[in-house]
């Protein structure tokens, strides 16, 4: 059974459980008083506007360069993906592999997987919840380590600082690239995994 | 002990018996835990919650030990480079600065507030927040503070930016000589005292303690 169904809210800060008062739209909770609602308001359409949002900036994050290294007063930009194909030319197959994954698999991932969640939301398919669950679950974890790239380029512009002889400075592919992050972090705190449960065909699936 | 999500009924019980899992919505039985166990949902597997031994003293000390760990974390050097006998440092906060001034303002915001200024802001909260029930003042400004803790949680980013650090180190390591530097004995030591921080600052039993359920949590 579903506390929905009981009458009853959860507190989505405190997890306080709350009798479901008729006839009101802001209801607040008797423990924190922060407001509770049965599912988060216009959860799909919020997450799903995030998520567009990330997806065109994404584009821009992969061709822009994010820094440029210059030595000896010449210098050229490096995109995500040149400086991951740089690090496998200098035989560091491990952190080129960390980077890899970080930079271009992770948000490559966070962006159909919430897609995918909530297209199977919406169309009430009857894909098994945990799966679903360990998706989501998994996209809420990973999103963080998509800033990578971008504390390496701070730490970097910080200590390659020695005028002409060597200095990095950062390009615009890595604003593009700091929100494209932020956005589907944004947008998997917006997504309300309830849902996904909501349209199980029955109750009893949790064995 | 009957079963859990037994559905005859459940309705009808006090909402002080009954508990439901966040993630997924199952209303239950609340299960009567002794110290050092956890309650998972049996649908989803979420962690319901957990009961630990003495959460405010213990948590107390953490936040503590973090806070006195921040300043040289953040500001000491994490790494010297040599380049040609010219030597440079690496900390924290110049990496905020020398973003700030090569015109990328915005992602230098974004450093700050994911490396230094929301982890502060978490470690300050949960301080005030274990204070309000040390010292039984002031709880319905702790009941706000935790839940600001609670936002923040997800964009506080040390161990991401440890990482980072590791991978700037294995990228300079050709061009010129690296020697780290004691900042980063300090920023291990705040990612390690935070995460074990999180780990016995029950969330559950704060909320409780906060509320006036738990008389006991402040012993």
């Amino acid at each position: 059974m579903r506390a929905i169904e009981a009458g009853i809210l959860i507190c989505t800060e405190c997890h306080e459980l709350n009798k479901q008062e008729p006839d009101t739209d802001e209801q607040v909770c008797t423990r924190c008083g922060a407001l509770v609602h049965p599912r988060r308001p216009n959860s799909i359409m919020r997450t799903w506007a995030l998520l567009i949002t990330a997806a065109i900036l994404y584009i821009p994050a992969n061709l822009l360069p994010i820094m440029t290294v210059s030595t000896l007063g010449q210098g050229e930009g490096d995109t995500i993906m040149s400086g991951v194909i740089t690090l496998v030319q200098h035989g560091m197959f491990p952190i080129a592999a960390v980077v890899f994954i970080a930079s271009i698999l992770v948000p490559t991932f966070k962006l159909v997987g919430i897609a995918l969640l909530l297209f199977s939301v919406q169309r009430h398919q009857p894909l098994s919840a945990r799966q679903r669950i360990i998706m989501y679950r998994f996209i809420e974890f990973i999103g963080r380590w998509s800033m990578l790239d971008i504390f390496v380029i701070a730490i970097l512009v910080a200590v390659v600082n020695f005028g002409r002889l060597a200095s990095i400075e950062a390009n615009l592919g890595a604003v593009a690239f700091a929100s494209v992050v932020i956005l589907t972090m944004l947008a998997a705190v917006t997504f309300d995994p309830r849902l996904i449960w909501d349209n199980t065909e029955s109750d009893d699936d949790h064995e | 002990m009957p079963d859990p999500v037994d559905t005859s009924g459940l309705s009808d019980l006090p909402l002080d018996d009954l508990v439901a899992c966040h993630e997924c919505d199952l209303l239950m039985r609340k299960p009567e835990l002794a110290h050092g166990e956890k309650a998972l949902c049996p649908r989803c597997g979420y962690e319901l919650y957990a009961h630990r031994h003495n959460v405010v003293e213990r948590s107390l000390a953490l936040v503590i030990a973090a806070l006195l760990l921040y300043i040289p974390a953040n500001f000491l050097p994490i790494m010297q480079l040599n380049l040609l006998g010219q030597t440079s440092e690496d900390t924290v906060w110049s990496g905020v600065l020398g973003l700030f001034n090569t015109g990328m303002q915005g992602v230098a915001v974004v450093v700050f507030l994911c490396s230094m200024g929301i982890p502060l802001l978490k470690l300050l909260c949960q301080l005030l927040v274990l204070l309000s029930i040390r010292w039984n003042i002031g709880r319905s400004y702790g009941l706000l503070l935790y839940r600001i803790y609670h936002h923040l949680r997800d964009w506080g980013m040390l161990e991401v930016y440890l990482m980072g650090v590791l991978v700037a180190i294995v990228k300079l390591a050709d061009l010129a000589a690296i020697t780290v530097g004691l900042g980063l004995v300090c920023f291990v030591s705040l990612l390690l005292v935070q995460v074990w921080l999180e780990v016995v600052m029950s969330a559950h039993q704060i909320w409780e303690a906060l509320s006036g359920e738990d008389l006991h949590a402040g012993d």
